[in-house]
């Protein structure tokens, strides 16, 4: 990092003088000494080509690292919506076809209380946290399971 | 069937596939899931009480018997491995 911010603090001095004084020569070699010993042409090299350079010019110390860390993608509404709406449609006594969000269960698809309870076991184990018994019985539509998790993740738009 | 006695069963279903997904081996865990959700089907039509009471019975042993049994199998592999690591030496 220091190699590249050096040459970088160097061409920069060498740019400004060249534009303050234009094609001197004696200014060409006051850059010179400037130079760290390694690469004497680079800044005579760059004073000639300002232009080139200034166009091409690749923040070296300055560029933008992110991090990536063994997380999860952010809960959006959507997400939630588009995994619930996955998982029914992977249960097999559902018919993917008269999937909708505000299918009821029990009335529109036909499920009984017993495949309501798999359902919601099926949503803990996509979602990793548990739904007491008392709430799990209380969600009957896909559209209030999301709203359920969003609630429970803090997910809001 | 009573409304208490109805939240027990669904309960008690919940408890028991909870209990049958965390068998380490495929096998005992496919047939007690599969067990489960059979037994619970067929039985949803009963309703006299005392047929109710008998099966919540059965189903509270089947529970404490896959607890037990979650145990006994980690430990039987636990030692028929530490008997193979014997006879290898």
């Amino acid at each position: 990092m220091a190699s590249r911010a050096l040459p970088y603090c160097v061409r920069s001095v060498a740019r400004a003088a060249a534009r303050l004084n234009h094609g001197s020569l004696l200014t060409r070699s006051a850059c010179a000494p400037l130079v760290p010993k390694q690469r004497p042409l680079s800044v005579l090299s760059c004073s000639q080509r300002t232009r080139w350079t200034q166009l091409v010019r690749i923040s070296g110390p300055s560029v933008d690292q992110c991090r990536h860390y063994g997380d999860l993608p952010p809960l959006t509404l959507q997400n939630i919506e588009e995994r619930v709406m996955y998982v029914l449609k992977l249960y097999d006594k559902i018919s993917p076809e008269k999937l909708q969000t505000s299918s009821h269960f029990m009335k529109d698809l036909g499920l009984d209380s017993l495949d309501q309870v798999e359902i919601i076991m099926a949503m803990e184990d996509e979602f990793g946290f548990e739904i007491p018994d008392a709430e799990a019985e209380k969600l009957m539509t896909p559209a209030e399971i999301v709203q359920f998790i969003a609630d429970k993740k803090d997910v809001y738009e | 069937m009573a409304a208490s006695s109805r939240e027990h069963v669904l309960s008690l279903y919940r408890l028991l596939l909870k209990e049958s997904k965390k068998f380490p081996s495929y096998n005992y865990r496919t047939y007690a899931l599969r067990r489960v959700r059979d037994a619970f089907r067929e039985n949803r039509t009963v309703e006299d009480p005392k047929d109710v009471e008998e099966l919540l019975r059965r189903a509270r042993d089947s529970l404490a018997l896959i607890q037990r049994q979650k145990v006994m199998e980690k430990h039987d592999t636990q030692f028929t491995s530490a008997i193979l690591l014997q006879r290898c030496r």
